[in-house]
């Protein structure tokens, strides 16, 4: 195979290939073309493309899947290893703090039924709220200024677009594309990704948006003083319908002029098992216009007395 | 004068190109972007776009690798496996090719540097232009959060060039 001297040049008297250098340039020049008009469609209409990133990211999740398997025995192995070496103390630690959760959770039982009974009393119906699918986070978007992750549940398990998906520790993200067997998750710390929220301590209204860096930016919807405190929890409000209400989301750890930077409570490289859950209100997975003020009730529910 | 024919296990006779030459470069670029598979769960962007680099390397080193127009469908591959809005990798990367043949033109000469110069500013631009559609869709970043890939990137590139070099001489047969 002969090196060609330098693309472009002229290659001689032969327009066969005087001809085919020309295809070429054209080819290249209706390749950048097409490539916009692709761009403008996605992002314009982001979801025109659904089916194709569906099933690419069906054919490529697997492959992440099996690596990540590997790469968490292999690392559950190695802090195994260390949990011996440290054993007694470890012991001792633990110990103590299931002393004081056993405290706790007899306090937590007390106000759980307190509060079955107060419902219970208001009737008060509540959607329930099970998870649609649970599944693990295998891979993350780690050449990109966005944040995704991958997550390995995906239509075939009910996963539809828009979906919340959270973790025990707290809330991660929206589903963003679907396949058959994955789904490609929008992190709470996507620039793109606004959560509503409120301050754990106090109920004030807040929003938080990620920053693209792991962290988020949150800010209070009221302007003037800061409200914030280094180590303060914030939990979503579940306005705007789509994450429900009462999620831890994360920890402020620096203040800024007038907001604060905070960290996502749940690590997505540490998830054990991501949940997936119906959007909070159904009506809020195509932004429809605000519902109609609801009639007024016909009679008043009983308050029982106990 | 080295006689090939002479010495014991070495010599051209017997070997060439292998059958695989023309599509070992776009191969090695496709699997470039699967490294997007890789199972890490980062909290922030810091890797460079492994899939371009190699891009860049091939046609850095050769501007016969491949008939320019195939990076279109090597950019719409990578914009599937790695996930970006489909067309983003397509339109810059043909835009790429492009760009390179001008610069076929105007450079007189080249060296190591001037490959590396000519690959950082591509890296930079790469780097810039995710930065805008990621503004354009809604992620409005600042641009100091893609500096650290954008140097990762640049002191990749000699590696992803040494790979190039490497698997050339492979295909080749030399």
């Amino acid at each position: 195979m002969a090196v060609a001297p330098t693309a472009g040049s002229r290659p001689g008297w032969s327009r066969r290939a005087q001809y085919s250098l020309f295809f070429s340039l054209l080819a290249t020049i209706a390749g950048v073309v097409v490539g916009l008009i692709l761009l403008a469609l996605s992002l314009v209409a982001p979801r025109s493309y659904a089916a194709v990133r569906g099933a690419a990211l069906d054919a490529t999740a697997p492959v992440t899947a099996g690596l990540r398997a590997v790469t968490s025995t292999v690392g559950g192995l190695v802090s195994g290893a260390t949990d011996y070496w440290d054993a007694a103390r470890q012991n001792g630690d633990l110990k103590r703090l299931n002393q004081k959760l056993l405290q706790r959770m007899v306090e937590a039982k007390a106000i759980q039924l307190e509060n079955g009974q107060l419902k219970a009393a208001l009737q008060l119906r509540e959607r329930s709220r099970d998870a649609v699918a649970t599944g693990r986070i295998v891979g993350s978007s780690y050449e990109s200024p966005r944040r995704f992750a991958v997550l390995s549940a995906g239509s075939g398990d009910g996963v539809q677009i828009g979906m919340p998906v959270r973790s025990a520790a707290g809330l991660i993200g929206r589903v963003m594309d679907t396949g058959r067997f994955a789904s490609r998750v929008l992190l709470i710390s996507d620039r793109a990704n606004i959560v509503p929220a409120r301050l754990l301590r106090g109920g004030l209204p807040v929003i938080s948006t990620g920053r693209g860096d792991g962290t988020l930016d949150v800010r209070p919807l009221e302007v003037g003083r800061n409200p914030f405190k280094p180590g303060d929890l914030i939990i979503t409000s579940g306005t705007g319908g789509l994450y429900p209400p009462l999620v831890p989301v994360a920890r402020i750890v620096k203040l800024d002029d007038d907001g604060a930077v905070a960290l996502p409570l749940a690590d997505p490289a540490n998830v054990s098992f991501a949940l997936v859950e119906r959007p909070f209100e159904p009506l809020a997975e195509e932004a429809p216009p605000p519902p109609p003020a609801p009639p007024p009730p016909k009679h008043k529910p009983k308050l029982v007395k106990s | 004068m080295v006689r090939a024919a002479l010495q014991p296990h070495s010599g051209a006779i017997g070997r060439g190109p292998r059958s695989s030459v023309r599509i070992v470069p776009a191969i090695s670029v496709v699997a470039g972007s699967l490294c997007a598979l890789l199972p890490i769960v980062s909290s922030a962007g810091w890797a460079p776009d492994i899939g371009f680099l190699m891009l860049i390397g091939w046609r850095l080193l050769r501007a016969d690798a491949w008939p320019a127009w195939w990076a279109a469908p090597l950019g719409l591959a990578n914009d599937l496996i790695v996930g970006t809005p489909v067309g983003q990798s397509v339109a810059l990367w043909t835009a790429v090719m492009l760009f390179l043949d001008l610069a076929d033109r105007r450079t007189m000469w080249r060296d190591y540097w001037l490959e590396w110069l000519l690959a950082a500013v591509l890296i930079v631009v790469n780097g810039a232009f995710d930065w805008r559609v990621a503004a354009w869709s809604g992620a409005r970043v600042s641009f100091a959060a893609m500096v650290p890939a954008i140097l990762v990137s640049i002191v990749a590139f000699p590696l992803a060039g040494g790979i190039v070099y490497r698997l050339d001489r492979w295909r080749l047969g030399r």
